[in-house]
């Protein structure tokens, strides 16, 4: 079967990029399906704080790093490899992986490769849209709009959204859920993964003491987002086994 | 009632229609019985049930996560005990609707605890539809229409319910003293209490005691009828 290479990015900082790794982490390890995950937030490593037994911090700049995450997707055994783009690298990461022949493999069939572009509300998050859409041809494209942090609902305008819309050929776009705040900053503070903190569990494998009505929230959350990702093409191949 | 740890939840759609007395009662009524509940007002910031008992209550603002918290997670942190909810009607719906979704009345099973629910029924057929409809909500052990008379009731009286008996103005008034206890009363302390008013609230406690300690037989029974 083909591995698969996600990358979770975005040109605009704070729009819980991360997060969305995260939950795409948790959604595979729930489908049991074996992952391994890339963090380029060198040397702070904000998503190897949560899984730091399958993320490597990395520098995408350099050379021996490419290689670990690009030579090493058949020879891993692991089926999936989620890269989390450094905040504001998006456009950079993808016409590095154009200049180095990443996308030419996927685009021949080497491999699967997906983007979920997580944006904002902001009409910068759709400016993103116009600049990336000349690397995505051959690549799963999802656009995420991620609404976890969000008190406000997203201000685009419908008709301003779909004339950046119409410049991509095929896109899939998904919505993740608003999680209520104390829930989404006690997952943060135990350090624990979304799975873990539902299932009262410590980063060490003990039981906590996670509160139970957030554990609660953090679990309709999961609920949602697995929604979410049941409309996914790469998502459902992944899970299905059916990866062409 | 029942020996088991029990989640008493006293709740209504409207206000002013005798939860609080109803809740003071069943807790008064827990306490003769040798039992220790503990109470739970989301009344907040009023707090009209910690007022009564303010040595045994938590005051909780069901409107925020931390007063959620405050509600599931006293309970489910202390099992082995009875707890007494009282719900102002601005937070009985939402309440409910909470429990659903983070499936507190299935961990509250899986702690030990059975979860009855008192449900006030006015004399509106709004609430009489509400507690029908409540009635159903998944994973209620026992569901326990209240007729108070002194409101009167939408709920039909061949139907099994806990009847509280109509108080005379003057005499809800004097209970309403935050120094007065239905518990001491009945341990003979009369809280000066005019006579006539001491001779009403003995029938009244009479009674509305009586009903509480026949409750889960005769709704049991109702129960067991409809099928």
């Amino acid at each position: 079967m083909k591995p698969t290479l996600i990358l979770v990015g975005a040109d605009k900082g704070g729009v819980g990029k991360t997060t969305v790794s995260r939950s795409l982490l948790d959604f595979f390890a729930r489908k049991n399906v074996l992952t391994r995950a890339f963090d380029t937030e060198i040397p702070r490593g904000s998503l190897h704080r949560f899984y730091p037994a399958i993320t490597e911090i990395i520098d995408l700049n350099n050379v021996a790093h490419q290689m670990r995450v690009l030579d090493t997707m058949e020879s891993a055994n692991v089926p999936v490899t989620i890269v989390d783009l450094k905040a504001g690298n998006l456009s950079y990461s993808l016409d590095l992986f154009e200049r180095i022949g990443v996308l030419e493999a996927a685009r021949n069939g080497a491999f699967t490769l997906g983007l979920f572009h997580v944006v904002g509300s902001s009409i910068a998050s759709l400016d993103e849209i116009g600049e990336i859409s000349k690397y995505l041809q051959g690549i799963e494209y999802v656009l995420t709009r991620n609404t976890i942090n969000e008190t406000n609902f997203f201000e685009w305008d419908e008709t301003t959204y779909r004339k950046y819309f119409s410049q991509l050929s095929s896109t899939q776009e998904i919505s993740i859920p608003k999680l209520n705040e104390m829930a989404y900053e006690q997952v943060d503070l135990a350090g624990v993964t979304f799975k873990d903190f539902v299932d009262n569990r410590s980063a060490d494998g003990t039981t906590a003491k996670f509160s139970f009505v957030l554990r609660g929230y953090v679990r309709k959350w999961m609920a949602e987002i697995d929604e979410q990702y049941a409309h996914v093409k790469i998502l459902n191949s992944i899970t299905s086994g059916n990866r062409y | 009632m029942a020996v088991t740890p029990t989640i008493y939840i006293v709740a209504s759609d409207t206000h002013r229609n005798g939860k609080t007395t109803l809740a003071r009662l069943l807790t008064d009524y827990l306490l003769l019985d040798a039992r220790d509940p503990f109470l739970i007002d989301t009344d907040a910031p009023d707090g009209p049930l910690r007022n009564f008992f303010p040595g045994r209550t938590a005051l909780a603002d069901f409107s925020t996560t931390r007063g959620q918290m405050k509600l599931y997670d006293t309970i489910l942190a202390s099992p082995g005990r009875d707890y007494v909810v009282d719900l102002p009607e601005r937070h009985t719906e939402s309440f409910f609707a909470k429990e659903h979704v983070l499936h507190f009345f299935a961990e509250a099973h899986k702690a030990g605890f059975r979860v009855f629910v008192f449900y006030v029924v006015d004399n509106t057929y709004t609430s009489l539809n509400a507690a029908k409809k409540l009635r159903e909500h998944h994973g209620i052990d026992l569901f326990v229409p209240v007729r108070n008379m002194l409101v009167g009731s939408t709920w039909d009286a061949d139907e099994a319910s806990l009847t509280l008996p109509a108080m005379s103005p003057q005499l809800a008034q004097a209970t309403l003293s935050r120094r007065f206890s239905f518990r001491n009363f009945v341990q003979g302390d009369l809280q000066e209490l005019p006579q006539d008013l001491a001779m009403e609230l003995q029938n009244f406690l009479y009674e509305a005691l009586n009903n509480l300690n026949n409750l889960e037989p005769v709704l049991t029974l109702g129960k067991l009828r409809e099928f």
